[in-house]
């Protein structure tokens, strides 16, 4: 059962005459097909008959009428309308090879964490542009925005309830549970710009670190979690998992794994607004972390990402490799891996700095590596960079 | 640095409680026919939107499976399986009614173990358009006596006019939950309903200030009523 049937033609109020081509999917508020309009394939999303209200329709011609915020955004560009009392808008087709959030968190997309930290800046840059034309989300969440793996390339869907929300004309939306900020969990509130920076943090910190960040103690110890256990958690009795001033609700190992192994791993900048967002941005709506706050933290951290020998990108160059746990300041180290002259399986490391290194063997021995010489990769042995922690061969 | 070989990000997915979906069905005699075989199209047509769903919630990890009763009950996946991996087996109708039977069976799935001790509440829902015909009584008490018998979200759609409203509701706890289907389009608009109380489960509507928080969405629930009447006033093929 479809509300459009396969060929047939609609107008748009700008005037071009879409042929719906096929239905796409089905969601709460109405499906979504793919349609033609001289040779070029559009998204139509069209409601059913008890959402197609008014309201609605007002807030979309709105939406037309202010244009994009961002090349981010799946915008509505056109009004469509049938015979009957219906109508949808038309927005551009999400390319196949974009994936989820979800994909994300369900590790079925792996980008490193150079695209990752990218695509995270692109998602604060396009909100924050949302932002600036008067407008709140709503309901920023896994399921309506999308990354591409390879480029970090964003694009923000179910644009919708997007509008510029007053105490006359609140949203028609309250957000998606674990993303709400604990004002509207608790029925104080509904969705505005801030609460908007509130389920930005909470996004930012499920993409970057795997875990939600009030899921701790709190949530282990809860056997059922039910709707009265969410309302505490994520609303009445919200803690941060690392609250500097509590430590009632830390992640516990076994169950919270991914908070611990991704906490240290970030700067102490990144680490720093999350503790911010999660504590008194938790109480104090006013007081939360900006866009360009993010925009600072996430653009820096793209910047300071460097691959280990081992093959893991590192986060902070001052502290040991995640993976291999040795100390590389690859910024530091000017080296080339060289195979020896006779025997192309011996590898070795020249060093190309102009400091001379030490050579200890698994013996101890203790060999200076002068500018342009070669330490052999062997079984046991260390290399003492200059001025460095040295990396073991 | 030369061709280094890239590694993944650390850690797992992201931590998930398991959701419990149970499809309880009614397979006796008088169950034959049209009415079996719009509970097998019905069912069958709500996991593409369950799976979607699911998708968008990596929080929960949906597990979906059968319990069949009329001469006594099986389950029909004896697992739970992935939403993922569900695939819907057609019932076909014979026998009499023995809910008792199913809810023993019902009982020991819902024990701990097989069930975890942390988990979002399972969501149980029973099709039936009958009445008991064996002692069901004494093993409904002892699953609602059970932590996760207790906690589950019963859901009950009672098929046609001969099903018995009053077990129905012994099993839901309130009247409200049981949905009464009159007809086949009815019966379909009901299931797909209840196949979507797996998401109001594992993320529910938010609360307001002075309403208690309820267990689901009852507004969706009084939407439903509109089927109700479509049941009581259409005159074709009324149950």
């Amino acid at each position: 059962m479809s509300l459009l049937e396969d060929g047939v033609f609609l107008c748009g109020v700008s005037g071009k005459r879409y042929e719906v081509m096929k239905k796409l999917g089905a969601g709460g508020q109405g499906e979504v097909y793919e349609i033609e309009c001289d040779g070029h394939s559009y998204a139509l999303k069209w409601y059913f008959p008890k959402f197609s209200t008014d309201k609605q329709e007002a807030l979309i011609e709105n939406l037309v009428r202010r244009g994009s915020p961002d090349s981010a955004f799946l915008w509505p560009e056109d009004m469509v309308y049938s015979d009957t009392e219906s109508f949808g808008y038309v927005m551009a087709l999400r390319p196949k090879h974009y994936k989820s959030i979800s994909d994300l968190m369900r590790r079925r997309a792996e980008p490193t964490f150079a695209v990752l930290t990218k695509a995270a800046y692109n998602l604060v840059a396009g909100y924050e542009k949302l932002h600036a034309m008067g407008f709140a989300y709503g309901d920023i969440s896994f399921g309506n925005l999308f990354f591409d793996p390879d480029t970090g390339e964003v694009l923000i869907c179910d644009n919708d309830n997007v509008c510029a929300p007053n105490a006359a004309n609140p949203m028609s939306v309250f957000g998606t549970p674990r993303f709400m900020a604990p004002e509207i969990v608790v029925g104080k509130a509904t969705p505005s710009r801030n609460t908007d920076l509130y389920s930005l943090a909470i996004l930012l910190f499920n993409m970057l670190l795997l875990h939600h960040p009030l899921e701790g103690k709190r949530e282990s110890d809860t056997e059922c979690m039910d709707v009265h256990a969410m309302y505490k958690l994520y609303g009445s009795e919200a803690v941060f998992i690392f609250d500097p001033d509590s430590e009632v609700n830390r992640p516990v190992a076994g169950v919270h794994d991914n908070a611990l192994i991704y906490w240290r791993l970030y700067p102490e900048y990144v680490r720093e607004l999350f503790t911010k967002s999660f504590t008194t941005g938790l109480r104090e709506p006013a007081r939360r972390i900006t866009e360009t706050q993010w925009k600072a933290a996430l653009a820096r951290l793209a910047e300071g990402i460097t691959r280990c020998s081992c093959g893991a990108e590192i986060l902070q160059k001052s502290e040991p490799c995640w993976s291999c746990h040795e100390q590389l300041t690859v910024d530091n180290v000017q080296l080339t891996v060289v195979a020896h002259p006779d025997n192309l399986e011996m590898l070795g490391l020249r060093n190309d700095s102009s400091q001379t290194w030490t050579y200890i063997r698994a013996d101890g021995t203790q060999i200076p590596v002068p500018p342009g010489k070669t330490a052999a990769i062997a079984v046991g042995a260390r290399i003492e960079f200059a001025n460095t922690g040295g990396i073991q061969t | 640095m030369t061709d280094l070989k890239e590694l993944k990000r650390p850690g797992g997915e992201l931590a998930s409680r398991p959701l419990h979906f149970i499809w309880m069905v009614d397979c006796s005699g008088s169950m034959l026919d049209d009415k079996i075989g719009t509970v097998n199209y019905a069912i069958q047509a709500t996991i593409p939107e369950m799976l979607d769903a699911a998708t968008n919630n990596p929080f929960a990890k949906l597990l979906v499976r059968t319990l069949s009763f009329s001469s006594g009950a099986q389950w029909v996946t004896p697992a739970p399986v992935s939403i993922e991996d569900f695939v819907w087996s057609d019932l076909s109708a014979d026998g009499v009614t023995d809910m008792g039977h199913a809810l023993k069976l019902l009982r020991a799935a819902l024990d701990i173990p097989p069930m975890s001790d942390r988990a979002l509440p399972p969501v149980i829902v029973l099709l039936s358009d009958g009445r008991p015909t064996d002692d069901y009584k004494p093993e409904l008490e002892k699953l609602l006596a059970m932590p996760w018998g207790k906690k589950a979200v019963r859901i009950a759609i009672a098929i046609g006019q001969d099903a018995d409203l009053n077990v129905l509701e012994e099993f839901t706890g309130k009247s409200e939950l049981v949905l009464e289907a009159m007809n086949r389009d009815a019966l379909v608009k009901m299931i797909k309903w209840a196949s979507t109380a797996a998401s109001m489960v594992s993320a529910p509507a938010v609360a307001g200030s002075d309403s208690p928080v309820t267990t689901l969405d009852m507004e969706a629930v009084k939407n439903l009523s509109a089927a109700r009447s479509i049941g009581s006033t259409s005159t074709a093929d009324v149950w």
